[in-house]
């Protein structure tokens, strides 16, 4: 079947009107929309910091310089690498990790619960809740953490009170409240994947199995987990995108000692004036982290089909 | 058995405290600030029960524009990516089997792509179009609103198609086919038997998008240009000195939302109910708040009563409250506790005082020693130094003293900063 034929079949399936209206919609979308911007991104990434009369002139070349800024940092500085900025991005990456791994501990068995017990009235409480705090704005999730970890905060009044430390303990310093932040931030992402895979399980595999005499956490690991695989990656590739691009979190629970690396991309982009720095830096951060996520579904046997199920 | 059950629902029980109350906690002590009356938002030490941020919030000339900016952001967003969501969706299920998952994968990308990348990409290409285009700054294509749109719709637009899949993998095909074999037009087949069948599906997208927008920080944040949104005013705030006027709008939007979600669960039940027994909707509703077994058996409407009540009652309490006699009695309190304070200090100057007159010459040593860890905190986090005193709630009420010490200090300057690194520790607890 050859090109032609195909849009002919298209046409005479949806008609002419409501044809063309499909492909100029997803055409835009596709096109205009995500492909350009991504690659006029990659393009600006190699290009000279120019003022805007320059651009296009005979200085705006193509370069590495950004790249290798990242890499080795400003020329003639002591250090031969960029310690600072490879630095954050390292620590953003393994932070992320941990937020992932955290939350995916903590909505499994939640997931596993909800999956299993019937869908009776408490149950969809319990899902009404889920959801409520997802409704509320990112920032202002953000700034409950601050309320809470504070140096005048609830925890920190409560140790007082009871005794427990005599000086508030600098929560935001030491980024309690920035993990915690970012944990919470994504607990739905991670429990409805699993939750919507984990309903799908019969539940006479379960009793099956227990009938057999396996112990529960034998039942998990040999039916459980495997079934909600597609679940559970899904949910893990989305918090880890997520907390690894996430940029209110950090800016308002971060530590000032501690930067996140999409901070410093903002920062090329509003502070720096740095347009192609901060593209570059983006370019890296999403290329890293697909290749992350794309090993990962290597190693776990995953297709890409089954994300956002 | 029986006990490992017991010690298992035990553990459950604990689980789920533990995991509802991180949920929900932060919201509840968000709440609480919004009507406790101190400058910095706290719950703990409970001060006046008051209302004032709900004014502070109403009179906030920012909040309310970009308020009015998210709006009309959020509208535009809802009716490009219904309409990109619809047409991907509907591209998904016809198009040639081998390109299908390529399709797919670009189309579910913007969802995992970091909304800062997505931001940064639609500002870079529109800045560059218009450059190619040789159009000056102030064109519609700078304009915050349009790019805030667009960037949003590149990934709500996605979420928007999976809703639409979800839909459309329950729509019989044949339907389609019997109406065009029935004499239809396309077009007509598509709005009189597709269209009413995916309606949920629009509506609920449609939800999603504008909740989706709302609450976009990321992506907006490079594309706000010269509007910003409600979600850029509040991080501004949040960033830079923050009151409970923030938890007065986070608390409005908490009972808001659950509100909506409580009425929609109410309505739910109650289709289910009217398909369980067979009655129409309308019947069941005209029981609904009559019959006390309806509510029994429906917790989510005893809920919404409970908060109809409750939002009726406070707000007339609001209006006949006043908090400021609490308030003065609280003030008289604070300003006892700092004279005391005052008190002591003057005291330990006073021995420490005598201790160095008789030692003489260490002072100088000791001076030094003390004034260095407060010239480095202060060069560390200027940021932070400013924020302290921002959020210090007892700012107002600290600078009384203040001047007094001052007045007092001229002729013992040295030892005046000796008191310093301690009068740091003091205020401590109020700095971030």
């Amino acid at each position: 079947m050859n090109i032609s034929a195909a849009f002919k079949r298209f046409f005479n399936r949806n008609g002419l009107g409501l044809g063309s209206f499909l492909l100029i919609a997803v055409g835009f979308w596709l096109i205009v929309l995500i492909i350009l911007p991504q690659l006029s991104m990659l393009d600006f990434s190699f290009r000279h910091h120019l003022p805007p009369p320059e651009m296009g002139g005979p200085k705006d070349t193509y370069t590495l310089e950004h790249y290798k800024y990242l890499a080795l940092g400003a020329q003639g500085a002591d250090q031969s690498y960029n310690v600072v900025d490879l630095g954050v991005f390292v620590r953003t990456l393994v932070a992320a990790f941990f937020v992932t791994i955290f939350d995916l501990l903590l909505c499994y068995p939640l997931a596993y619960y909800l999956g299993q017990a019937s869908g009776s009235g408490y149950t969809r409480i319990l899902v009404l809740f889920l959801i409520i705090p997802y409704w509320v704005n990112e920032i202002l999730r953000a700034f409950a953490f601050r309320i809470i970890f504070g140096d005048s905060g609830v925890i920190n009044e409560l140790l007082l009170a009871m005794g427990l430390v005599d000086n508030p303990v600098d929560f935001i310093r030491d980024n309690v409240a920035l993990y915690s932040g970012l944990g919470y931030a994504y607990i739905l992402l991670m429990i409805f994947p699993m939750y919507n895979v984990i309903e799908s399980l019969d539940r006479n595999q379960i009793e099956a199995a227990r009938d057999m005499g396996a112990p529960w956490w034998r039942i998990h690991w040999r039916i459980v987990i495997p079934y909600a695989k597609p679940g559970i990656s899904s949910g893990c590739t989305m918090v880890f995108m997520l907390s690894a691009g996430a940029l209110a979190a950090p800016q308002i629970l971060g530590g000032p000692s501690s930067l996140w690396f999409t901070q410093i991309i903002y920062q090329w982009f509003n502070q720096g004036g740095n347009w192609p720095r901060g593209a570059a830096y983006a370019i890296v951060l999403l290329s890293v982290c697909i290749l992350i996520v794309l090993s990962a579904m290597r190693l776990f046997k995953v297709r890409m089909g089954d994300i956002g199920k | 058995m029986k006990s490992q059950n017991l010690v298992l629902k035990i553990f459950l029980g604990l689980y789920l405290a533990i995991f509802f109350s991180y949920l929900l906690g932060p919201l509840i002590i968000m709440g609480v600030t919004a009507f406790n009356s101190p400058g910095f938002p706290r719950a703990a030490p409970w001060e006046c029960l008051t209302f004032e941020w709900f004014e502070v919030l109403s009179n906030d000339k920012r909040i309310m524009t970009g308020l009015k900016n998210s709006l009309i952001v959020g509208s535009g967003t809802v009716i490009l990516s219904v309409v990109l969501g619809l047409a991907g969706a509907l591209m998904l299920t016809q198009i040639y089997p081998k390109l299908r998952a390529t399709f797919y994968t670009i189309v579910i990308a913007p969802i995992l792509i970091p909304g800062v990348v997505l931001g940064i990409s639609t500002l870079v290409f529109w800045d560059r179009l218009n450059i190619m285009l040789g159009l000056s700054g102030d064109s519609f294509l700078h304009n915050g609103i349009f790019l805030t749109i667009l960037g949003q719709s590149t990934f709500i637009a996605s979420y928007c198609m999976l809703v639409f899949l979800a839909r459309l993998q329950r729509f019989d095909m044949g339907l389609t086919e019997a109406a065009l074999d029935l004499g239809a037009t396309n077009v007509q087949a598509f709005r009189k038997v597709l269209v009413p069948f995916l309606m949920p599906a629009i509506a609920s997208a449609a939800v999603l998008a504008f909740l989706a927008s709302f609450e976009n920080y990321n992506t907006t944040t490079f594309t706000f240009g010269k509007y910003p949104t409600l979600t850029i005013e509040l991080a501004q705030k949040v960033r830079y000195g923050i009151n409970p006027s923030i938890s007065a709008l986070a608390f409005t939007i908490v009972v808001l939302t659950i509100f909506a979600a409580v009425t929609h669960e109410v309505t739910q039940r109650r289709k289910q109910l009217a398909l369980a027994s067979g009655a129409t909707v309308s019947a069941i509703r005209g029981d609904g708040f009559l019959l006390p077994g309806f509510l029994r058996s429906n917790p989510a409407a005893i809920v919404l009563l409970v908060l109809s009540v409750g939002a009726v009652a406070t707000v007339g309490f609001a209006s006949t409250y006043s908090p400021d006699s609490c308030k003065v009695v609280v003030r008289e309190q604070k300003r006892a506790l700092q004279q005391k304070q005052i008190e002591k200090i003057k005291q330990q100057r006073l021995q420490q005082q005598r201790d160095k007159a008789t030692k003489g010459p260490d002072i100088f040593g000791a001076d030094k020693s003390k004034v260095a860890p407060q010239s480095g905190f202060a060069t560390k986090s200027p940021g932070v130094g400013a924020f302290g005193n921002v959020f210090a709630p007892t700012n107002l009420d600290k600078t009384q003293p203040k001047p007094e010490s001052k007045t007092e200090s001229p002729g013992k300057g040295a030892f005046g900063n000796v008191f310093a690194p301690t009068n740091l520790n003091e205020t401590g607890p109020k700095k971030p």
